[in-house]
């Protein structure tokens, strides 16, 4: 089932959904709530969360990260990955420390969808190195340091498993 | 002239035209709106009885264009001109061609604007008028080391300001003597550039005050009444964002006093029409005399909502030359009343403006609660005008009452489209100090250090990332079955996904 991490102003609230009868089921780190989910319009949604009425109104820009949503009068900005890349990012993530391994893999199944280096470019801190699709979700993988590109692994297009090299650094 | 109006023209759009348009309807005269190409279909074009086109988007091609105006006025033959606020509302040369071309006048007379719009020469009027004003001095921009002699007598911090200022240009707080010269001349320059007046004079810089402003009526039978006050001390760059009457600091006596104080200068200038005296006062509530504002404030509905007046009523009768039809004795406060301008800013990212298309728009409704409104759903927010897009007046019996309602109005609120000021309102309505009325016009700079607004309870954090993780996978599920989009700036379909999902549970069922 989907899991997400989602960051809201430095909280971070790990969550995993589930649907049934109709109806949500959001497990935050063990403990379940319920939630019916009613459309609204445009980006607009009704959520009775264990009886809790809240309107939402969720903004994002494609495939950004950062979602906005408008609620109670209140803009709260939030952060949502998905889960799995979300470990990936943070365990396999590009870092300038030396002691950090320079070869990036995949730690799940998806499919490459972009690459946006080629061996020998030199990338800066929060670069887009390249797309994977995963769990049904684009997720951007971003260079965490500065680095040169040693060599390039993945294709796009093409499927990786977990454990397959992606991208080297020197 | 006891010349009735039969018809009005409305120098200006958004909320105020509207606010216009309704005092006319509610007085039976006919209303005629004017609109610059990106205004075509604006709400005022909507809600005025004839709509006439005076030109392209940038107000100086449009809303500044005095001759368009004029014939606009000409051609649907109106009795008289309305110029709401901003725009020309003070502009002295517009008043004077009104009257010229034998059009009346919304306001007070073209000398009287020009003076007043003039600081040095208000300064003057308040001092003869016997106003306190903050200690303060003139002097020759030439000679620096007179005018430094000068500063030092008026005591350090300083504020170097333009004569001919307005919105905090040409303003310059100068901590000490070392750094006069440099201030004084970057100040004039500024202010040459944007007045064409390069006058400066020096104030004594004041610590954290407060802005506190009193609403006067003034016929043209030498009557003139004061409406009480309203705290405006929540400003950003010097533009108002929360106004409220009355003020937590102003008493019985002391609205007396200031009250009587503002009649004394409109008298001394011989002042006709509705008009704001604006004082500062300080942290002992000795109040100053800061201007006069010759024109229909913003924040008049928080006046109107406390006395029970209509200010824009008031202002036509006087037009018409017709006497107050209140004495001092009659005005009495009731109750308290709280403006929040809603504006199209992101207030996190230093208020910048904000423009686009309002895909969803709710005001708020129920007891106590009025919107002036400039937009409906669906309307454009453009780029060229002021970012206020309306403006929520809350009242209630008394503070505490007020500041319940208007949380409960902002939360009732619902504007997508464009960012808004509305979360900003909705934590100063939970701010301790803003509650016990501690504030002052650096409120905003102190409490919220890098536009920092945001205040969550874990309740609100936790749904907000509920509803984050249910967009995204709704989103996810439907781009993977649809084209993806460049430009996805608007969120999702959420339906997509349950109708996907509820089939896959139908066929499961099977």
């Amino acid at each position: 089932m989907p899991r997400y991490l989602v960051n809201v102003e430095g909280h971070e609230y790990d969550i995993e959904l589930k649907y049934r009868s109709e109806k949500y089921y959001a497990s935050l780190s063990g403990r379940e709530v319920e939630v019916s989910l009613h459309e609204l319009g445009e980006s607009r949604a009704l959520m009775l969360i264990d009886g809790n009425s809240y309107e939402v109104d969720v903004r994002s820009n494609g495939y950004d990260r950062k979602k906005v949503v408008f609620m109670k009068g209140m803009e709260i900005v939030t952060e949502v990955e998905d889960y799995n890349l979300a470990t990936l990012r943070k365990t396999a993530g590009i870092d300038t420390d030396a002691s950090v391994d320079r070869m990036l893999t995949a730690s799940m199944p998806g499919l490459v969808v972009d690459v946006k280096v080629a061996p020998g470019d030199a990338v800066s801190g929060g670069q887009t190195v390249l797309v994977i699709e995963a769990m049904k979700m684009e997720n951007i993988i971003k260079a965490r340091g500065d680095g040169v590109v040693k060599e390039v692994y993945a294709r796009a297009g093409t499927s990786v498993e977990k454990g397959d090299k992606l991208v080297e650094f020197e | 002239m006891d010349t009735g109006i039969k018809k009005l023209l409305i120098a200006n759009r958004g909320e105020i035209a509207i606010r216009v348009i309704r005092a006319c309807r509610d007085m039976g005269i006919r209303s005629v709106g004017v609109f610059s190409d990106c205004d075509a279909t604006a709400f005022h074009v909507r809600m005025v009885d004839e709509a006439y086109h005076i030109g392209p988007p940038p107000s100086t091609e449009s809303y500044l264009v005095q001759d368009k105006l004029i014939e606009v006025a000409r051609k649907a033959g109106v009795d008289a001109i309305h110029p709401g606020y901003g725009f020309l509302a003070e502009n002295a040369s517009f008043a004077q061609r009104c009257a010229d071309e034998g059009l009346l006048f919304i306001g007070p007379d073209a000398a009287t604007i020009a003076m007043l719009g003039d600081k040095l020469q208000a300064r003057k009027a308040a001092l003869e008028a016997g106003l306190p004003v903050v200690p303060g001095a003139t002097f020759d921009p030439e000679n620096i080391a007179e005018a430094l002699k000068k500063a030092d007598e008026v005591g350090f911090p300083v504020l170097v300001k333009a004569a001919a200022g307005g919105g905090g240009k040409g303003m310059r707080v100068v901590q000490a003597a070392d750094q006069f010269a440099q201030a004084v001349r970057s100040a004039s320059n500024e202010a040459a550039s944007a007045f064409g007046d390069g006058r400066v004079y020096i104030e004594r810089y004041l610590a954290r005050p407060r802005h506190i402003e009193i609403q006067i009526l003034c016929d043209r039978h030498g009557n003139s009444i004061y409406l009480g006050e309203r705290e405006c001390s929540i400003q950003r760059r010097h533009q108002k964002l929360i106004e409220e009457s009355p003020s937590t600091i102003v008493d019985e006596d002391m609205r007396r006093r200031m009250g009587t104080a503002a009649i004394k200068i409109a008298r001394q200038t011989g002042y006709v029409g509705a008009g704001t005296v604006e004082f500062m006062v300080d942290e002992r509530r000795e109040y100053y005399f800061l201007e006069v504002n010759t024109r229909l404030q913003v924040e008049h509905p928080v006046t109107e909502m406390v006395t029970g007046l209509d200010l824009v009523k008031a202002q036509i009768d006087i037009a018409e030359g017709k006497k107050l039809a209140h004495t001092q004795e009659d005005i009495k406060l009731n109750g308290h009343a709280i403006e929040c301008r809603i504006c199209a800013e992101n207030p996190e990212d230093n208020f910048i403006p904000s423009t686009g298309k309002l895909k969803n728009y709710r005001i708020p409704a129920g007891p106590g609660v009025r919107v002036d409104s400039g937009v409906v759903i669906f309307s454009e927010v453009p780029i060229y005008y002021d970012p206020l897009i309306a403006k929520l007046i809350v009242w209630g019996k008394d503070r505490t009452e007020a500041i319940r309602r208007t949380r409960r109005a902002l939360e009732e609120y619902r504007v997508s489209g464009v960012d808004t000021t509305i979360g900003f309102h909705r934590t100063i309505m939970d701010d301790e100090k803003f509650i016990k009325g501690d504030i002052s016009t650096r409120f905003l700079e102190e409490e919220y250090p890098g536009h920092k607004y945001s205040r969550l309870t874990d309740d609100l954090r936790e749904t907000a990332a509920i509803a984050s993780a249910l967009h995204t996978f709704v989103f996810t599920r439907r781009i993977n079955v649809a084209a993806r989009p460049r430009d996805y700036r608007a969120g999702s379909r959420w339906s997509e996904c349950h109708r996907r999902l509820n089939l896959r549970n139908f066929q499961g069922s099977r």
